[in-house]
C-alpha cells in the first residue's frame, strides 16, 4: 500500500517533550501503518482490525452450537443403550446367562425411553418433537438419528417387554418376538452407538468435521465402554466377556486419546487446550488407559474392586468425553481463524478483476 | 417464478444501515442488545436470530487526498451488508430433520416457523454462521428472503430501503452477469481490487446473495472455501458402518469366547 | 452527506456513476469520504482559507468563466473610493464602529448608488436586533440600480480587482500552514474542481452545518458562492450551492417561518423604531425599486389581508401595526439568556429538545428552572421535559427539584404518520404526506393544537375587546375541522397560503396575481400557485416527468426546479452548450422556454435594455438573471445585507488553538457575539494551555439530532448504543488511551465522559508546524431513552454569528484525559480542577 511521504516536520515548540513524542508517533504511523507506542494495546494495532488475517474484528464467523446439556447426555445414554442392545443379543445368542440378557435388554430399553425425553427437552419447542418424524431425510444425520432412535426405542422396549413376559411364561411366539425385536434393536442399536459421531461430524464446526472419520468409532467404543460398565455395576461382575469387551473398548479409547494427543493441528486445539481440552483429556484418561489398566489388573489379580473402579471410571470417562466434544465444538466455533484459512489446495473464492481480465484474454 | 437473488455491491454501500433497520421493521424482529462493540460503527456485530441483514464496517489505513472511490488504495472505510446467502446447496436445509427449511419457488431458503422445533441442527450446519436459534422463542430464525413480500410481487424490504441501490434484487443469472460487468467497469475506472464473492466451485455450488467487494472477502468474514457439511457425510457414514461392524463383531467374539 | 442525507446522497452516487468526481472536505473521514474520490481533512474552522485559496487559484490562473462573470455577476461594477479592505486595515473592513462593535455599510455600496437613509433620518444599515434571514433581497443600505461598471474588469476599483487583491494571500502554502492540507493535495483537488466548469461542464457544492455552525458560517457559504459565480456554476444544471438542510421540513420552517425575524415568504419582521411605524416606510425600507422585490408591497399587503381579513383596510395600513415588533435579540439564544436571567415567564417547546440539542445545554436546562410554566409537546419525555428531576444538575446538587417552581405541562404530540401535512425539502419541493394511522390516545397534531389554542385565546379576547386584544380579535381563524377531534382541514390552510381574491374567495393562480390594494390575500407569496384550484393541490402530485421531475410535488416558486436558470443560457439567449441546456430564448415564439420553468419574465428578450427610469422587473436588462437582486446580477460582492463584511475573510473560531495567521490583531469575527458571562465562559483567545485540542461535534446516521426520535427506538438505539469520541491513534498513544475505555473531555463550560473510539479516520494535522489533534464527538446523547450518555452540548458555548445568529458547534477547544467522569458532585469537582490548571 502506498503512503504519502512524510513531510519534514518543523517543530515550533522543540522544547516540548510531548510534541517531539507526537512527531515520533506520527512518523512510525505513517511508515508502518500502525502505532505501537505505550498505551496502545490490542495486537498489532491500536484498535481492533478487520483484515484477511483477523477476519472481521475476530468476530466468530460460525455460530456456536446451541444444544443444551441434554444433548451430550443423550449421546451418552443413547450410546450406552445401543451398545447394551448389541450385548443383549450377543449374550442371548452365545451364552446361557439369561440374567445378563435380561439386564442388557432393560438397559437398552431404559436408554431407549430416556433418549427421546432428553432430546425433547433440548428442543426449543419440545411440543413439536413429533415434527422430527414429519420427513425422513437421508442427508440429515439428525433425521436419520431421530428415526433410528424411534425405531430403537420401540424395538428395545419390545425386546425388553418380551423378555419380561418370557421370564414368566415361556411361549414360542414370545420367544420369537423377543428375538426379532432384539435383532432389530441390535441393528438400530449399532447405529445409535455410532451415528452421533456422524451427527456432530457432518457439521460446519471445524473440530468436529475434521475428525469425522474417527468420531463414530470413538463414540461407539465409548458407548460400549459405558454399556459394559453399567451392566457390570448392575451385578454382572463375573462375565468374562464383559470384561473382555470393556478391555477392547478401553483399549480403543486409549488409542483414540493417543491419536488426539499427537495430532497437533490448530483445528484440534480445543481438544487439548482450554476448558474443553481438559474435559476431553480427563474423559480420555478415565475411559481409556485407566480402565484398561484396571481391567488387566483385575484379570490378573481377580480383585473385584479393581473391576468396579474400571466400570465407574469408564462411565465417568464416557460422559465426560461427550461433554468434552460438545464443549470443544463451542470453542471451535468461536475461533474465527479456521474457516478463514486458505489451504494450498483450495482455490480462492471469487475472482479478482485481474483474474477476470486474464480469463477474458484467454477466451478471446 | 424465476430464481431471484441479491447482489450486494459494497462499492455502492454508504453504511447507512437502512437495510438492517428496514428488515427488522418489516419482520418485527427484536433488537439484539445495547452494547457498544468498538468495532468501528458496527454494534450489532453479525447476522443472527435477531439480525437478518447486517452491515459490516471495515477500516483500512487512511491516506490524505484519497477517498474511498479512488482505485489507489482500499477504501479507508468499507461497508458491506451481509445476509443469508440462500445457498444453492444449503447446509441448513440439508440438515433440518423436520423439513422446516424448504426451498421456495424463487429459490429462497425458508424456515417455516410453524414447523421448526428448535433442534438447532441447522445452526451448526450453516457454513456462513447465519441461522440461529432464538433461545427465548425456541425456534431458528434467519432471513426469509422476504418470501411474503416476494409472493405479493414486492421487492425484499432491505433492497427496497437501500438508497444507493447497493442491494440489487433480481434474477440470479442476470445478477451474476451484472456482477462481472460491474467488476470490469470498476477495473476500467482504475479499481483493480474488486471481487465477486460467489463460491461456485465449492460444495455450496454458488449462492443467491452475491457480494461485490473490494479486497479480500475474508476481511468481511466471508469464508474462502465454505463447504456444505453433507460433503463430510460419506466419510462419516462409512466410518460409522465400520465402527458398527467392528462393534458387532467384537461383541459376538467376546461372547463366543464365553461359550467356549 | 452520506451520513446525514443518505437518501439525497443517492444522486451523488448516480453522478459518480456517470463520471463525476466527488471531493469531500471534512476533518473526519466519514461515510461520505468512503464514497468520494478525494478526501481532504482540514482543521475545523478554516474553510474560508480553503475556499479563498480556490478563488485565488481560479483568478490567478485565469480559470474563471469570463463571459458568465462579466455579464451575470457584479464583478465589473465599480466600488466606492472610500472602501477599505481587511487587507488594508489589518482584519476589518471600512465602516467599523468601534463603540457599537458594528459596521455601518455605506462604504460597501457601489460607486454612485445613493445611500438609503430612512425617511425618518435613521442611518442606513442593519438593525442590531435583527437577524439576517429576511435580508437576502439586499438593497436596504442603498439604491443599487445606480452603478458604473467596467466590462474589461480592469478598473482597480471594480469588484473583480478588489476580489483579486482581497484573496491574494490565500495561497496553497497558506492552506498547508493553516488548514493542514498538504499543498500538492490542494492543488490536485483545485484542478479537478475547476476543470468541472465552463460551457460544457458544471460542478456543484453541497454543504450543511459543517459550514453554517461557525461564528462566520454565512461567510463560508459566501465564499462558495463567489467561487461558483466565478466558475459559472449557478443557475445551470448540475451546478449550484446546495444547502443540505436539517429536519424533515426545516426549509418549510423558514419559508413559513418559525424564526423571530421574518414573516412568511422572507418578508422581514418590522423592528421597533421609527422606520416601521407606517406601512409605507416599512415597504420603502425593505422593498426595492428595481428587481423582483419591487413587488414587496403586494406580498406584505396580501399577507396582512390573509391574517386580518376584513379588518385590514387601506385606511388602517392593513393592520400593519398589529404585527408585533422586534425589540431585541429574540433568537433562541437571545431569549434563552433572558430566561436564565429570570426575565421570561413561560415557554412552549414544540418539536425541539434544547436540553440536549442546544449548546451549553447545562445553561439551557438550568434556565428552564427560572420559568413559571413550561409546555413541552413531544412524543417522548425528553430531557427538556424532565430536566427538573433527572438532569446532571439535579444529580450534582446544582438544582433541587424542591426549589423549582416551574409548572410543566407535557403534552403528547402526533408523529408524522399520524397526521396530514407537507414537507418542504432542501430543493424547495413541497411534498404532501397523508396520515397513515389515527393518532393514539391523546396525541394531537401541531395543527390541531395551534388551531384550538388560537380558537380559545380568541374566544377569551372576544370577551375583552381591549386595544391589547385588538390584533387577536382581528385575526382570521376560521378553518373547518373534521374527524372526532376537530382536526383543521389542511387543504384550507394550503388554500390560504396559496392566496385568493378577497371579493369571491377564488384561488389565485400565482404570485403574479397578487395586488397591493387589499383585493387579494395570500399567506405566503412564494408558495402562491401551489394550489390554484380547490381540487388541485400540486404538493400532492406524484407523476414525475421530464428531466427534472416536474409533476412530483411542487417546487416554489412557480414549480421552478432550478433557481436563476436564465443563467443557463448565454447572454444572447442560446444555451451555453447542447450538453448543459436548460432554458433558452425561443426566437420564433419570442419567449423563454426549456426543460424547466424559466426563472425570467417569459416575454422579456435577451437584448432588452431598460429605460433609465424603469422600475421593478422592467428595470433589469435581458441578460440579468438574478432577478431578486435590484441590479439583476449574481453577487460576488455583497454591497448590502450582511453585517460582517461584503467579502468573506478568515477569522479563527471564537475558541481556537491558534492565532489568526492573516490578521494577528483581529483573531475572531469582530461582529460575532460571544455572549460571555459566568455561566457561558470561554477559553482564552489565541491558545489556552488548558485546552490543547480542537473539539468538533457532528451527527451519526443512526441517530437524529437530540435523539428524541432515535434513542427511544430499539431498532435505532442498538445501532449506536453509547456516546463515544473519535480520536486518532496518535492522540491515543500520546495520552495512553486504550480503545474503548472511557475518557473525560472538558471545556471551559463543563466536562463529559465518552468511550474512546480510536480510528485512523481521524488524522492529526500539521498546522503551523504543530501537530493538531481534533476530538470529534457526536452530539446526540442524553440521559433519557433506551441508550444514554453524557450530553456533549454541555461542553459547548452559546455564541451568535451576527447575520443568522447561529452558534459555533464545529470548532471549539477541549482537553482529554483517561478515565471516567465521576457521577454527581465529584464530577463537578473534576471539571473545576481542570479549570484551575494554568492557562
Ligand atoms: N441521520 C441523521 N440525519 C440528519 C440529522 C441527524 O441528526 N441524523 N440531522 C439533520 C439536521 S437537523 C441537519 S442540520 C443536517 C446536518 O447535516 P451535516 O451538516 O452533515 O451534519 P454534521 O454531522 O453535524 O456535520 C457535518 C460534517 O461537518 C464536519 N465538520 C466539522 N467541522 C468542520 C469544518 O470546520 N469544516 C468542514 N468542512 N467540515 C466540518 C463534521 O466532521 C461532519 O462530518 O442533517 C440532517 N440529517
Ligand atoms: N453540538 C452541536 N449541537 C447542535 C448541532 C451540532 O451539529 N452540534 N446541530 C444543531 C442543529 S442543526 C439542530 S437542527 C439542532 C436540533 O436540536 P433540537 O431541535 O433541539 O433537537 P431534536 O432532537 O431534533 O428535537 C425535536 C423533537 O421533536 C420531537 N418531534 C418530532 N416530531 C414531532 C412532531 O410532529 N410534533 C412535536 N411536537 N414534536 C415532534 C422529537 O421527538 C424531538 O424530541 O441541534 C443543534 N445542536
Ligand atoms: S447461508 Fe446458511 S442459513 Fe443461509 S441458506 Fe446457506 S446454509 Fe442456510
Ligand atoms: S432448528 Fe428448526 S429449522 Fe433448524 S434444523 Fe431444527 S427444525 Fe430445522
Ligand atoms: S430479504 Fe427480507 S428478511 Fe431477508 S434480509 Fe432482506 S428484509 Fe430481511
Ligand atoms: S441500505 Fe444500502 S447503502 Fe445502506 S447500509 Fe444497507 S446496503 Fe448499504
Ligand atoms: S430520515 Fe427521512 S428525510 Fe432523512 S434521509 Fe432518511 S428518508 Fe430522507
Ligand atoms: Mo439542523
Amino acid at each position: 500500500m502506498s503512503r504519502v511521504p512524510l513531510p519534514e516536520v518543523p517543530n515550533r515548540l522543540p522544547d516540548v517533550e510531548s510534541e517531539r513524542r507526537l512527531n515520533e508517533i506520527r512518523r512510525t504511523a505513517a511508515q508502518s501503518g500502525m502505532v505501537t507506542a505505550k498505551g496502545v494495546t490490542p495486537v498489532g494495532a491500536p484498535f481492533p482490525q478487520a483484515s484477511p488475517e483477523t477476519g472481521y474484528y475476530g468476530v466468530p464467523l460460525l455460530k456456536e452450537p446451541q444444544w443444551t446439556k441434554e444433548v451430550p447426555l443423550y449421546f451418552f445414554v443413547g450410546g450406552a443403550a445401543g451398545a447394551a442392545a448389541v450385548i443383549a443379543s450377543a449374550a442371548h445368542l452365545f451364552t446361557q446367562d439369561d440374567d445378563l440378557v435380561h439386564s442388557a435388554r432393560w438397559v437398552a430399553a431404559a436408554g431407549g425411553i430416556l433418549s427421546p425425553a432428553l432430546l425433547t427437552l433440548d428442543l426449543g419447542r419440545p411440543s413439536r418433537f413429533l415434527n422430527m418424524l414429519r420427513v425422513f431425510k437421508l442427508q440429515s444425520p439428525m433425521s436419520v438419528g431421530a428415526w433410528t432412535l424411534t425405531a430403537f426405542s420401540s424395538f428395545s422396549a419390545a425386546a425388553a417387554f418380551a423378555n419380561a413376559i418370557r421370564q414368566k411364561l415361556d411361549s414360542t411366539p414370545v420367544y420369537v418376538l423377543e428375538n426379532i425385536a432384539g435383532a432389530l434393536a441390535t441393528a438400530t442399536g449399532l447405529v445409535m452407538a455410532s451415528y452421533t459421531g456422524v451427527l456432530i461430524g457432518a457439521t460446519t464446526i471445524p473440530v468436529w468435521n475434521n475428525n469425522i472419520e474417527t468420531l463414530p468409532p470413538h463414540f461407539a467404543a465409548s458407548g460400549m465402554n459405558s454399556a459394559v460398565s453399567i451392566l457390570e455395576l448392575l451385578g454382572h461382575e463375573n462375565s468374562r466377556s464383559l470384561n473382555l469387551l470393556g478391555m477392547a473398548a478401553a483399549g480403543y479409547e486409549s488409542l483414540e486419546g493417543l491419536m488426539l494427543e499427537t495430532k497437533r493441528t490448530r483445528i484440534n486445539e480445543p481438544l487439548r487446550k482450554g476448558k474443553s481440552g481438559w474435559i476431553v483429556r480427563l474423559g480420555g484418561v478415565l475411559s481409556g488407559p485407566l480402565p484398561l489398566a484396571l481391567r488387566i489388573a483385575y484379570a490378573i489379580t481377580g480383585n473385584k474392586k479393581l473391576r468396579r473402579a474400571a466400570s465407574w471410571s469408564s462411565i465417568a470417562g464416557s460422559l465426560l468425553t461427550r461433554f468434552g466434544w460438545v464443549q470443544a465444538g463451542h470453542a471451535s466455533a468461536k475461533d474465527h481463524r479456521i474457516p478463514l484459512e486458505l489451504p494450498e489446495s483450495v482455490p480462492k473464492v471469487g475472482m479478482s478483476s485481474h483474474e477476470l481480465a486474464d480469463m477474458h484474454m484467454k477466451m478471446a | 417464478m424465476s430464481t431471484t437473488a441479491f447482489l450486494t455491491d459494497s462499492t455502492l454501500c454508504i453504511g447507512c444501515k437502512a437495510c438492517e433497520v428496514a428488515c427488522k421493521e418489516w419482520n418485527q424482529i427484536s433488537e439484539d442488545g445495547y452494547e457498544w462493540s468498538g468495532h468501528s460503527y458496527d454494534n450489532t456485530q453479525a447476522v443472527g436470530h435477531s439480525t437478518w441483514r447486517h452491515v459490516k464496517f471495515v477500516e483500512n489505513p487512511v491516506e490524505i487526498g484519497l477517498g474511498g472511490n479512488s482505485g489507489e488504495q482500499l477504501p479507508a472505510w468499507g461497508f458491506s451488508s451481509d445476509v443469508c446467502k440462500h445457498c444453492e446447496v444449503a447446509g441448513c436445509l440439508e440438515a433440518c430433520p423436520t423439513g422446516a427449511i424448504v426451498r421456495m419457488e424463487f429459490g429462497a431458503v425458508f424456515v417455516q416457523p410453524d414447523v421448526c422445533n428448535g433442534c438447532s441442527y441447522c445452526v451448526v450446519s450453516c457454513p456462513f454462521g447465519v441461522v440461529q436459534k432464538n433461545e427465548e422463542d425456541g425456534r431458528a430464525f434467519k432471513c426469509t428472503f422476504c418470501s411474503d413480500r416476494q409472493k405479493a410481487g414486492l421487492a425484499p424490504a432491505c433492497a427496497k430501503a437501500c438508497p444507493t441501490e447497493s442491494i440489487k434484487f433480481g434474477n440470479l443469472e442476470e445478477l451474476r452477469l451484472e456482477a462481472q460487468l460491474r467488476v470490469k467497469e470498476l477495473e476500467a475506472r482504475g479499481i483493480h481490487d474488486a471481487v465477486v464473492y460467489d463460491p461456485l466451485d465449492t460444495s455450496v455450488k454458488g449462492i443467491h446473495a452475491l457480494f461485490l467487494l473490494r479486497g479480500d472477502p475474508r476481511s468481511y468474514n466471508l469464508p474462502p472455501h465454505p463447504e456444505v457439511p453433507t460433503t463430510y457425510m460419506k466419510k462419516g457414514w462409512t466410518s460409522a458402518a465400520i465402527a458398527a461392524g467392528v462393534m458387532l463383531g467384537a461383541t459376538l467374539l467376546a461372547f463366543l469366547g464365553e461359550r467356549r | 452527506m452520506a451520513e446525514n442525507h443518505p437518501v439525497g446522497f443517492q444522486w451523488v452516487m448516480e453522478a459518480r456513476h456517470k463520471g463525476a468526481k466527488v471531493i469531500h472536505v471534512d476533518p473526519r473521514y466519514t461515510r461520505t469520504s468512503a464514497m468520494a474520490d478525494y478526501w481532504l481533512p482540514l482543521r475545523a474552522g478554516t474553510d474560508i482559507i480553503f475556499l479563498g485559496a480556490l478563488i485565488n487559484y481560479t483568478l490567478t490562473h485565469d480559470r474563471y468563466f469570463r463571459e458568465y462573470v462579466v455579464h451575470y455577476t457584479n464583478a465589473p461594477i465599480i466600488l466606492r473610493e472610500d472602501f477599505r479592505d481587511t487587507e488594508d486595515l489589518g482584519g476589518i473592513f471600512s465602516g467599523w464602529d468601534k463603540e457599537k462593535q458594528a459596521y455601518s455599510p455605506e462604504t460597501w455600496l457601489y460607486e454612485g448608488a445613493p445611500s438609503a437613509d430612512s425617511p425618518s433620518g435613521e442611518k442606513a444599515g442593519h438593525s442590531q436586533a435583527g437577524g439576517g434571514h429576511g435580508k437576502d433581497r439586499g438593497g436596504e443600505a442603498g439604491r443599487l440600480y445606480k452603478y458604473n461598471d467596467d466590462p474589461t474588469l480592469q478598473n482597480p476599483r471594480c469588484v473583480f480587482q478588489v476580489l483579486k487583491s482581497h484573496f491574494a494571500r490565500y495561497t496553497p502554502e497558506l492552506v498547508e500552514r493553516a488548514c493542514g492540507i498538504p499543498k500538492e493535495k490542494f492543488l490536485q483537488v483545485a484542478d479537478v474542481f475547476i476543470s468541472a466548469s465552463g460551457p460544457e461542464k458544471t460542478g456543484a457544492i453541497c454543504y450543511a452545518v459543517g459550514w453554517t455552525q461557525h461564528s462566520k458560517g454565512p461567510q463560508i457559504i459566501r465564499a462558495a458562492a463567489i467561487l461558483q459565480l466565478l466558475l459559472g456554476n449557478i443557475g445551470r444544471p448540475g451546478g449550484g450551492i446546495l444547502a443540505l438542510r436539517g429536519h424533515a421540513t426545516i426549509q418549510g420552517s423558514t419559508d413559513i417561518p418559525t424564526l423571530y425575524d421574518i414573516l412568511p415568504g422572507y418578508l422581514p419582521m418590522p423592528f421597533f423604531g421609527s422606520d416601521s411605524q407606517k406601512l409605507e416606510s416599512y415597504i420603502k425600507k425593505h422593498g426595492s425599486e428595481t428587481g423582483w422585490w419591487a413587488n414587496f408591497d403586494r406580498y406584505i399587503i396580501s399577507l396582512l389581508k390573509a391574517w386580518y381579513g376584513d379588518a385590514a383596510t387601506q385606511s388602517n395600513d392593513f393592520c400593519f401595526n398589529y404585527l408585533p415588533r422586534v425589540t431585541g435579540d429574540h433568537s433562541h439564544f437571545g431569549y434563552w439568556l433572558d430566561m436564565a436571567d429570570g426575565k421570561m415567564e413561560g415557554l412552549f417547546v414544540m418539536g425541539q429538545n434544547p436540553g440536549v440539542g442546544a449548546p451549553n445545554a447545562k445553561l439551557q436546562r438550568t434556565a428552564l428552572s427560572k420559568l413559571k410554566w413550561l409546555v413541552v409537546r413531544d412524543f417522548v419525555e425528553t430531557e427538556t421535559a424532565s430536566f427538573w428531576k433527572d438532569s446532571p444538575e439535579v444529580q450534582r446538587g446544582e438544582l433541587n427539584p424542591k426549589n423549582i417552581a416551574t409548572e410543566i405541562f407535557f403534552l403528547p404530540a402526533s408523529g408524522h404518520a399520524e397526521k396530514d401535512g407537507s414537507y418542504t425539502n432542501t430543493q424547495r419541493l413541497v411534498q404532501f404526506h397523508e396520515k397513515a394511522v389515527d393518532a393514539l390516545g391523546d396525541n394531537r397534531s401541531e395543527t390541531w393544537f395551534v388551531y384550538h389554542l388560537g380558537r380559545r385565546l380568541k374566544a377569551k379576547a372576544a370577551k375583552e375587546p381591549t386595544p391589547r386584544n385588538a390584533a387577536l380579535n382581528a385575526l382570521t381563524w376560521d378553518y373547518n375541522t373534521h374527524g372526532k377531534h376537530g382536526e383543521p382541514v389542511v387543504d384550507e390552510i394550503d388554500g390560504e397560503i396559496n392566496g385568493y381574491r378577497v371579493e369571491n374567495r377564488t384561488l389565485v393562480s400565482g404570485y403574479r396575481d397578487l395586488k397591493n390594494n387589499g383585493s387579494t390575500a395570500c399567506g405566503c407569496w412564494i408558495y402562491s400557485g401551489m394550489m390554484p384550484a380547490p381540487d388541485e393541490n400540486k404538493a400532492r402530485k406524484r407523476e414525475p416527468h421530464g428531466l427534472y421531475g416536474h409533476g412530483w410535488g411542487y417546487a416554489w416558486p412557480s414549480d421552478r426546479r432550478i433557481l436563476y436558470n436564465r443563467a443557463s443560457a448565454r447572454p444572447d439567449g442560446k444555451p451555453w452548450s447542447e450538453r448543459k441546456k436548460l432554458v433558452w430564448w425561443d426566437e420564433e415564439k419570442k419567449e423563454w422556454t426549456g426543460h424547466d420553468i424559466p426563472d425570467f419574465t417569459k416575454k422579456k428578450p435577451p437584448d432588452h435594455k431598460p429605460d433609465k427610469d424603469a422600475r421593478g422587473d422592467d428595470a433589469l436588462a435581458g441578460d440579468k438573471p438574478f432577478i431578486m437582486h435590484p441590479d439583476g446580477t449574481g453577487w460576488i460582492w455583497v454591497p448590502s445585507g450582511l453585517k460582517d463584511g461584503p467579502l468573506p475573510t478568515h477569522y479563527e473560531p471564537l475558541e481556537s488553538i491558534s492565532s489568526n495567521p492573516l490578521y494577528p490583531e483581529v483573531p475572531v469575527n469582530p461582529v460575532a457575539k460571544k455572549m460571555e458571562r459566568p455561566d457561558n465562559p470561554y477559553a482564552f483567545e489565541g491558545g489556552d494551555a488548558r485546552f490543547p485540542y480542537i473539539l468538533s461535534t457532528y451527527r451519526l446516521t443512526e441517530h437524529h439530532t437530540g435523539g428524541g426520535m432515535t434513542r427511544y427506538l430499539s431498532h435505532l438505539a442498538e445501532l449506536q448504543p453509547e456516546l463515544f469520541a473519535e480520536i486518532s491513534p496518535e492522540l491515543a498513544a500520546e495520552l495512553d488511551i486504550q480503545h474503548g475505555e472511557y475518557i473525560t473531555i472538558s471545556s471551559a463550560r463543563s466536562a463529559i465522559e465518552a468511550r474512546a473510539l480510536i480510528t485512523a479516520r481521524i488524522k492529526p494535522l500539521l498546522v503551523e508546524g504543530r501537530n493538531v489533534h481534533q476530538v470529534c464527538v457526536p452530539y446526540q446523547f442524553g440521559y433519557k431513552g433506551l441508550v444514554t450518555g453524557s450530553v456533549p452540548n454541555d461542553l459547548l458555548a452559546i455564541s451568535e454569528e451576527p447575520n443568522v445568529r447561529i452558534m459555533e458547534t464545529k470548532a471549539l477547544v477541549c482537553n482529554v484525559k483517561r478515565g471516567r467522569l465521576p457521577q454527581g458532585k465529584a464530577g463537578l469537582e473534576v471539571w473545576k480542577e481542570e479549570m484551575r490548571r494554568p492557562a
